[in-house]
């Protein structure tokens, strides 16, 4: 019983935001607000079309080298200033004042530095996902508890053994949670840059917003809500394949 | 072996000792100030900068010096101020609506076991949409000016308040709860004196994490919608090649960042000082 309704719920929720949106969009018309039932078709008629797929496609890969370089940046980073005090009394301040830093007033300056090709994607993803990974890395970093690492060190491992046998471990969740936290500011910064120079797909939806029917713009929408929703969950699958103790430790966490 | 086991109990007796200076930190207590070492980095860094500036073009990386040289020029200090001014008015009102609208709502739904199941899936999957993909959306609704600017301010502020809310007024602990029911306290005693203190920590959580967001907001709409205020002087350096400017301009939105966490938190000291935040 209590199955079914866990199921039935949440379809009802999803059902009445459609009712109210069929209802809005129909007072309002297509110019304001398409329903849903004519961006299905638009929907089904742009995945035909090809063009939004293959913009898709081009924006996330140059998103993934910024993600890319964010984690491979951000996670020793965090560890390390988790694990030393001086390199936190160190990075600390950039830290905190960077992540407070909006990616919109970076991506000015930004164009007189690099211009307006790849380089100037990259690295707003990466400026924009990077601070947070670093930041959930450390404090996963600094939760390791220090009797852990002192049962280690009696059984005499060496340090090298105590980082990839007890802090690797410990620090996992962390690091998929900074993970999954730093890809939704990296598929929003890649929005935010591509509609800034309106370039890739950014540059699909700013043209979208731009024609009189507002039903292929909200099918670009609810394309991007398909991708970040999938791309997080596929982050989850892959953390609870490689480390199956995630789920237990992020419910504790 | 009685030397390894020495070894541990050093270990130990480090961290408790550490654990009073700057609790729940793993490391060895500092051979200097943590703050010192901090503003040491600072310093060195902009030094660095400076140094390196004086090397390449200065509209391509202009001069930390420089930078700052701007807050000194009278002129130009008063025309920013006034853009602040502007700002912080279509700040205020964006999230001022967020926390009124996401506050109450996020408790409502947090508190109902039905509500949550019922729509914290269809929250997350709006949430999952950058808030920038609704600019087109938000021209056509409010056209170019305040109102747009309100709403994008809005909207980019209300998801994070709204499910931090919700995983808070879920959270309420049913011990606590019970204990009022206990003393036969009534449903809105209950409310007023067990959930809404309880719901606290949570306010300030989405505070700190809302108005990052909303400072945030502010400036995307102010250079997305017609340039105007903070954002139409960036866009003007931007067409001179003035990134001194630029940078002048990112620079005073980050100390509004840095002002906005440190007087909710210290609002957040003076106010709960029952409640201590895990570091």
């Amino acid at each position: 019983m209590s199955r079914l309704r866990d199921l039935a719920l949440p379809c009802l929720g999803f059902a009445l935001l459609l009712a109210a949106w069929e209802i809005a969009g129909r007072v309002l018309g297509g110019a304001l607000l398409a329903p849903p039932t004519s961006v299905a078709v638009q929907f089904v008629e742009q995945l035909g079309r090809g063009e939004m797929l293959r913009e898709l496609s081009g924006s996330l890969r140059q998103m993934a080298i910024g993600f890319a370089a964010a984690c491979v940046v951000g996670m020793p980073l965090g560890a390390l200033m988790g694990r030393s005090g001086v390199a936190d009394a160190i990075f600390r301040p950039w830290v905190s004042m960077l992540v407070v830093t909006s990616t919109a007033a970076l991506i000015p300056l930004f164009i007189l530095l690099l211009g307006t090709g790849l380089m100037l994607r990259v690295t707003i993803v990466f400026l924009a996902s990077v601070w947070y990974i670093t930041l959930t890395t450390y404090n996963g970093a600094r939760g390791i508890s220090a009797q852990q690492i002192a049962v280690a060190r009696s059984f005499s491992a060496g340090p090298w053994q105590i980082f990839w046998k007890v802090t690797m471990p410990a620090l996992y969740p962390y690091l998929l949670t900074g993970a999954r936290i730093g890809l939704v500011h990296a598929i929003r910064a890649m929005v935010l840059a591509e509609m800034f120079v309106i370039i890739g797909y950014g540059g699909l939806m700013h043209r979208a917003g731009l024609a009189i029917d507002t039903a292929p713009l909200l099918g670009l929408l609810v394309t991007l809500m398909i991708v970040s929703l999938a791309l997080n969950a596929l982050l989850g699958a892959a953390g609870r394949r490689l480390a199956p103790w995630y789920e237990q430790q992020r419910v504790s966490a | 072996m009685a030397v390894q086991s020495k070894s541990v109990a050093d270990t130990l007796k480090k961290k408790s000792g550490a654990g009073s200076s700057f609790t729940g930190f793993a490391g060895r207590r500092l051979p200097i100030d943590r703050r010192l070492l901090s503003a040491a980095s600072v310093l060195v860094v902009l030094a660095i900068w400076q140094w390196g500036a004086g090397h390449v073009s200065g509209f391509i990386l202009p001069a930390p010096g420089d930078v700052l040289g701007r807050f000194l020029d009278p002129k130009w200090l008063t025309r920013v101020a006034s853009a602040f001014g502007q700002s912080l008015v279509q700040l205020g009102l964006g999230f001022g609506l967020t926390l009124l609208v996401a506050v109450p709502l996020g408790i409502v739904i947090g508190r109902s076991r039905v509500l949550t199941r019922m729509f914290e899936p269809v929250i997350n999957a709006i949430y999952a949409i950058p808030p920038v993909a609704f600019v087109p959306f938000l021209i056509i609704w409010f056209g170019l000016f305040l109102q747009a600017r309100v709403a994008l301010v809005f909207l980019m502020s209300v998801f994070d308040v709204l499910v931090i809310m919700i995983s808070g007024s879920r959270d309420v602990r049913k011990s606590l709860l019970d204990v009022g029911r206990s003393f036969d306290a009534s449903h809105s005693q209950r409310l007023r004196l067990i959930v809404f203190p309880a719901l606290m920590p949570f306010l300030f959580a989405a505070l700190r994490v809302g108005s990052a967001r909303a400072i945030n907001g502010m400036i995307t709409a102010e250079l997305f919608f017609a340039a105007v205020n903070l954002g139409a002087i960036m866009k003007r350096a931007t067409q001179n090649f003035d990134s001194a400017t630029v940078l002048a301009v990112v620079l005073l939105i980050c100390l509004l960042g840095l002002a906005a966490q440190s007087a909710i938190n210290a609002l957040e000291r003076h106010l709960l000082h029952w409640h201590v935040r895990p570091a």
